[in-house]
């Protein structure tokens, strides 16, 4: 029986009489995959696993910080960590005695610290070279201890680590965004229409070919020093200008669509012929498994003058497509022959619509494998990065680059235990999650 | 078959010249001026005409040398802000100054009358005759002449050109130099003044024939020149055929370890499957596949090698050993030196093979033909390496296509963990060093060595499975 029996046709879904009568015993692919998934007890615990670290990450202020929750100074009650969010956002000026306050030392009338008191960036002078976990530390109480010990400088080797958590999960998730993004449009465009199906009239392909050429050049080409300065001005920005000049781009491509339309009363011109969009996008991916990822990353930060987090993250998602291409290619192949989308066809629905509104999302169950797996190799090429030192800037700890600490005092165990089992932990439980999800989209495994 | 394999080779050529292409924009885009590196001067604004004249001159000789002095591509495709001939601009840093100017008034032809008028008034700066009360002058506006090569934005141009004016008027011997100087300040207002913005937004194709960067570093890799490694001056070729061995010693043994352990484990598990001893030999082979290498190898540092704990193998970076050492001596010491690498580098890739090699292996298992030779009567043993285990082996061979660039990317952690001259850590030095042949050179071999990787996984698989036909059947 094939896996795909079990989709719901998107034209049943709003048939409400047959919704009612087959919800006593449901049998939706979805609702059959999570049952598949719950009976294997690692991937549920992984999954609790992964929304733990997620928690941690999104929370990582609040458990480690230098800042207390809540505290009284000089008479006035502050809470100063939802404060130093409204500050970056520019909504909100710190007072003039708390500008550039050394929290730890301030006098509180009262305070209520997080978890952990630091940041991993707060240099703890009396617990410098490397104090082990089990050592006495020179501390005020046990309320300061650096529970996981501290580095040559003096950082808590805990605080850098639930910071570092989010660093990890931020790469997986933002790089594996990029990756789907690219791999599920390439993939369904190679997949659905293969090498016959596009068809486009002579006059359109002029136009587009001369427009998407002038676009670039009108775009991106004119646009280079407003990116360039946006980059070195910060990420968000060449992101903001980045997208205008998408913008202007994708406006191009429709003037040049409109452009076309008269030109197919000649007849020569309305000829319509088809381009071989699986050939071209299937070389395209021999390509992109012929770049080594790592050594790209490695050349591309060798170019780069102030390392950034996020080029790497862009870098990981710009290479790693291929897989969820593969996948998504693979099923619409399948798809595009059922008969409900021939019925959208014969609706007279326009392909784009047919593509992603009634094919992709039939299509998507094997991209979350390729995704699980793909945020577990992301975090281990950054770590393994960071642990290189290459790409991430050295005033950032992230796992790897603690790790890397250990190599250089051998004697710090804990500097090389911790922060590897963390990033152990973490592709540990994105693999399990994976291996869970293609159990249990596994149609073999089912009665 | 023969027709196959050429048309796979056919399809290698357009893959590597867009990885050659990729190669290529990545290194001309890599910040610095290769040549000032090598040359290993800055231009100061101290020293006379002569002394100025002959570094220009080595400069210029040792960038016609390198072939930086032509220009990128066959073609160049641009606004009509800048020239065609803007290549010919030597200095790397000038010509991105001037483009940047002409980008902003969009007129080429005033920018470079202005970078001329710049460049007599510097050499008439360094013209001008040493004396005792003007040359502290002279150094002070030579300096700000350097920063007019450097910016681009008029406000600091303007404040360039008050801080001169500011020199001048308090140097009134100066005043033979003012001709030249009002030259330059004329050349930039008349950048400003005939400002043509709409030039921004007409593109131009300017065509260069083969006589460009690209196409000689393409020939030059193709017969195997590579450049000069920044660092030591001597060819990249010679850098790595020192580094090569060493990785390629240590990876093609891990290779073939994974290979000769991993098969055996992975079609015992799968035979196996549901078995206590089994599922826990799958599970160790999870948990090996998902540790960090660079973590087991870091932690083997701490722990074994030396260091405040146990001492059972030699500190990474150990001496080499002595040429003249007995054969035995060297055996042994090699052997004892390589056991923790070779471990390191091997786990992963044996832990991933297996699994594949067991997945595949229960694929093959569930088929209706191995039901057959079971029901014909065969041995288990013969119905398992004889029809399951020829049939279980396609998944394996993909992985060949994948494992030569895993053991370049292996070799980066292994070797530097470990402190192992080989192609890892040379790149990573070279990286640091910010050497970038070596590292481009490094970046174009693994990529033909994945290339050629796929090409035997496609191969073998032919070999391997007789229903793939490659005749060209739509």
């Amino acid at each position: 029986m094939s896996l795909f029996s079990f989709i719901k046709n998107p034209f049943k879904k709003r048939d409400t009489a047959i919704e009612i009568a087959h919800a006593h015993y449901d049998q939706s692919f979805w609702a059959n995959v999570k049952k598949e998934f719950r009976k294997n007890k690692l991937a549920v615990f992984s999954l609790r696993f992964i929304l733990f670290l997620t928690f941690i990450a999104i929370t990582a202020d609040f458990i480690a910080n230098e800042k207390p929750f809540a505290c009284g100074y000089k008479g006035n009650t502050y809470f100063p960590i939802l404060k130093s969010y409204a500050v970056d956002i520019g909504i909100a000026k710190w007072p003039e005695d708390l500008k550039n306050a050394e929290w730890k030392d301030l006098q509180y009338d009262w305070s209520l610290f997080p978890l952990i008191p630091y940041l991993p960036k707060n240099i703890d002078g009396n617990n410098s070279q490397s104090v082990s976990p089990f050592e006495t530390q020179n501390v005020k109480s046990t309320r300061w201890r650096h529970w996981l010990g501290t580095d040559e400088l003096g950082h808590d080797v805990l605080a850098a680590m639930i910071h570092g958590t989010r660093i990890a999960l931020l790469v997986g998730v933002i790089s594996m965004f990029i990756a789907s993004f690219i791999g599920i449009i390439l993939g369904s465009l190679a997949g659905y229409f293969g090498d016959t199906r596009l068809k486009v009239s002579r006059a359109s392909i002029i136009s587009f070919s001369l427009f998407g050429v002038l676009g670039m050049f009108w775009a991106y080409g004119s646009r280079t020093y407003i990116l360039r300065d946006a980059l070195a001005q910060s990420f968000p920005s060449f992101i903001f200008q980045f997208l205008v000049s998408t913008c202007i781009f994708l406006a191009i491509l429709m003037f040049a669509r409109l452009l076309a339309y008269p030109f197919k009363s000649i007849n020569y011109l309305r000829q319509k012929i088809s381009i071989p969009l699986d050939i071209i996008i299937s070389r395209l991916f021999e390509v992109m498994l012929s770049i080594p990822t790592l050594i790209l990353i490695i050349s591309v930060s060798a170019i780069v003058q102030e390392p950034n987090i996020f080029i790497v993250m862009v870098v990981i998602g710009l290479t790693s497509w291929t897989g969820i291409a593969r996948f998504i290619r693979a099923e619409l192949l399948r798809v595009r022959s059922l008969e409900y989308i021939e019925s959208a066809n014969a609706l007279g629905f326009s392909e784009f619509r047919i593509i992603f509104r009634h094919a992709i999302p039939n299509a998507l169950s094997p991209v979350l494998i390729a995704i699980a797996f793909g945020i577990a190799s992301a975090i281990l090429i950054e770590s393994t990065l960071s642990f290189l030192g290459i790409g991430v800037p050295a005033e950032t700890l992230t796992w790897g680059s603690l790790l890397s600490l250990a190599r250089q005092t051998p004697t710090a165990w804990w500097l090389a235990i911790f922060p590897g089992f963390a990033i152990f932990i973490t592709v540990t439980i994105f693999n399990l999650a994976g291996e869970g999800l293609t159990d249990a989209l596994d149609p073999r495994n089912r009665k | 078959m023969l027709k196959y394999i050429l048309k796979r080779v056919l399809i290698f050529i357009p893959t590597l010249i867009i990885v050659s292409f990729l190669t290529f924009v990545i290194s001309t885009n890599a910040p610095g001026d290769p040549v000032e590196t090598m040359l290993n001067k800055n231009q100061g604004g101290e020293g006379q005409a002569a002394q100025k004249l002959a570094t220009e001159k080595a400069y210029n000789d040792l960038k016609h040398q390198l072939g930086l002095d032509l220009p990128i591509f066959y073609f160049a495709f641009t606004n009509t802000t800048t020239s065609d001939t803007a290549y010919k601009i030597t200095k790397g840093s000038h010509r991105a100054t001037l483009e940047r100017i002409a980008y902003t008034y969009g007129n080429w032809g005033d920018v470079a009358k202005y970078y001329k008028a710049l460049q007599n008034f510097e050499s008439d700066l360094y013209r001008q005759p040493k004396e005792a009360k003007t040359a502290e002058a002279i150094t002070r506006i030579k300096d700000y002449a350097q920063q007019l090569y450097d910016n681009y934005e008029e406000s600091k141009i303007k404040h360039v050109f008050s801080e001169i004016n500011f020199i001048f008027d308090s140097n009134p011997s100066l005043i033979v130099l003012n001709g030249a100087y009002n030259a330059v300040k004329s050349g930039f207002e008349n950048c400003v003044h005939n400002q043509r913005l709409t030039n921004r937004y007409i593109p131009t194709i300017h065509f260069y024939g083969t006589n460009n960067q690209y196409h000689n570093w393409l020939t030059n890799f193709l017969t195997g020149n590579f450049g000069i490694s920044y660092q030591d001056k001597r060819p990249v070729s010679s850098v790595i055929w020192d580094a090569l061995p060493n990785t390629m010693y240590l990876s093609l043994i891990s290779i073939f370890l994974a290979y000769i352990i991993a098969l055996p484990i992975g079609v015992r598990s799968s035979i196996n499957k549901g078995r206590i001893r089994e599922r826990a030999t799958t599970t160790g082979l999870f948990i090996l596949y998902s540790l960090p290498n660079f973590w087991i190898a870091t932690m083997m540092v701490v722990f074994l090698c030396g260091g405040d704990y146990l001492s059972w193998f030699p500190a990474p970076g150990a001496e080499p050993i002595p040429d003249d050492a007995p054969l035995w001596y060297t055996i042994s010491e090699t052997i004892y030196r390589s056991i923790l690498p070779l471990f390191c580098w091997t786990y992963a890739s044996l832990a991933f093979i297996s699994r594949q090699m067991r997945g595949g292996m229960l694929n093959v298992l569930g088929q209706d033909y191995i039901r057959t030779a079971r029901a014909k009567g065969l041995n288990e043993k013969e119905v398992i390496w004889k029809h399951a285990f020829k049939n279980s082996l396609l998944p394996v061979i993909t992985l060949f296509a994948s494992i030569f660039p895993a053991a370049i990317a292996g070799s980066f952690v292994i070797e530097s963990v470990f402190a192992i001259p080989g192609m890892g850590s040379l790149t990573l030095k070279a990286l640091f060093a910010r050497d970038y042949p070596i590292i481009f050179t490094t970046m174009m071999f693994t990529a033909v060595l994945t290339m050629v990787g796929n090409l035997v996984a496609d191969i073998l698989y032919a070999f391997v499975d007789p229903r793939i036909s490659f005749s060209s059947k739509k």
